[in-house]
């Protein structure tokens, strides 16, 4: 009688999928990574100088400038019309036609020292997605 | 009779035994190059910025936070101040060196919503006096 010995079985783990694996390790921490970014609304505040400060003040008439005088309680007056809370599509509506008289408009938004900051914001939101590109920012 | 042997042809392949080794490399380098922004604190929660559609999106390394706070507390550089005097001028001075090591810096006000514009109307001129005159408003985009 023929007694057969016993093979032993090959133990090798696999590795020709090692690199596929990294690769594929590699590709989603790529994807995956987002690079950290501050997000909000960039403005350019105008330069303080001397020169500036002595200079004589400039009139601007209610066609070149608009005024936006942010109150306490969060209405808005603009040039000298009564104090009213406005919406953002009230807002909107009322850039745009400000614009429509002069594409070159100036949007002058004065905020009570009072005010709340979320306020200003709001406003200055709202110019900026109306594309406006000169804002002023004061305090009374 | 001579024995004519054919050449024989060189074999063509490109050795991938080490590609796996190759990957792992990189993946460990990424992994250990990698450098993860931390905040000690949250000065100004972000449920507490104020909400606004025309974002814009500006890369963290041109950038110095500024944190105003409800009680009007500012922190730059992690240094808490307030500007009650004329003398408070810690916020100009730390400007003034950022503006040194990076003319092209960006100041980012993470403020609180709530706070009143008038500390903000201050450190605003400390800005200009410093000449650091770009400005961001942090905000949180609309949920709606």
């Amino acid at each position: 009688m023929k007694i057969g010995r016993k093979r032993k079985g090959k133990a090798a783990i696999p590795t020709a999928s090692m690199s596929d694996i990294a690769f594929l390790l590699i590709i989603f921490f790529m994807a995956t990574t987002k690079f950290d970014v501050k997000e909000g609304i960039k403005i350019v505040l105008p330069q303080a100088t001397k020169e500036q400060e002595e200079s004589k003040t400039v009139n601007l008439t209610e066609k070149e400038m608009t005024r936006m005088q942010i109150l306490p309680d969060g209405t808005v007056v603009i040039n000298k019309e009564a104090p009213r809370r406005y919406d953002n599509s009230a807002l909107d509506a009322l850039i745009k036609a400000k614009l429509k008289e002069n594409s070159q408009m100036i949007f002058k938004v004065i905020t009570d020292r009072d005010a709340k900051y979320e306020y200003m914001i709001a406003v200055v939101d709202r110019l900026k997605a109306m594309k406006v590109e000169k804002i002023s920012l004061s305090t009374n | 009779m001579a024995n004519i042997q054919t050449p024989k042809k060189a074999d063509a392949k490109i050795p991938d035994a080490s590609m796996s080794d190759i990957a792992f490399l990189l993946l460990l380098f990424f992994m250990v190059t990698t450098v993860f922004v931390q905040e000690k604190q949250f000065w100004v929660e972000r449920d507490r910025w104020p909400v606004a559609e025309s974002i814009e999106r500006i890369p963290r390394n041109l950038t110095t936070t500024i944190y105003v706070m409800r009680d009007e507390t500012i922190l730059i550089d992690d240094l808490p101040t307030r500007i009650e005097e004329e003398t408070d001028v810690l916020v100009y001075n730390t400007l003034l060196k950022k503006k040194e090591e990076n003319p092209e810096v960006i100041v980012c006000f993470r403020t609180d919503r709530e706070t009143k514009y008038g500390v903000m109307s201050d450190v605003m001129r400390q800005l200009q006096d410093a000449n650091t005159l770009i400005v961001t408003f942090e905000a949180q985009t609309k949920r709606n």
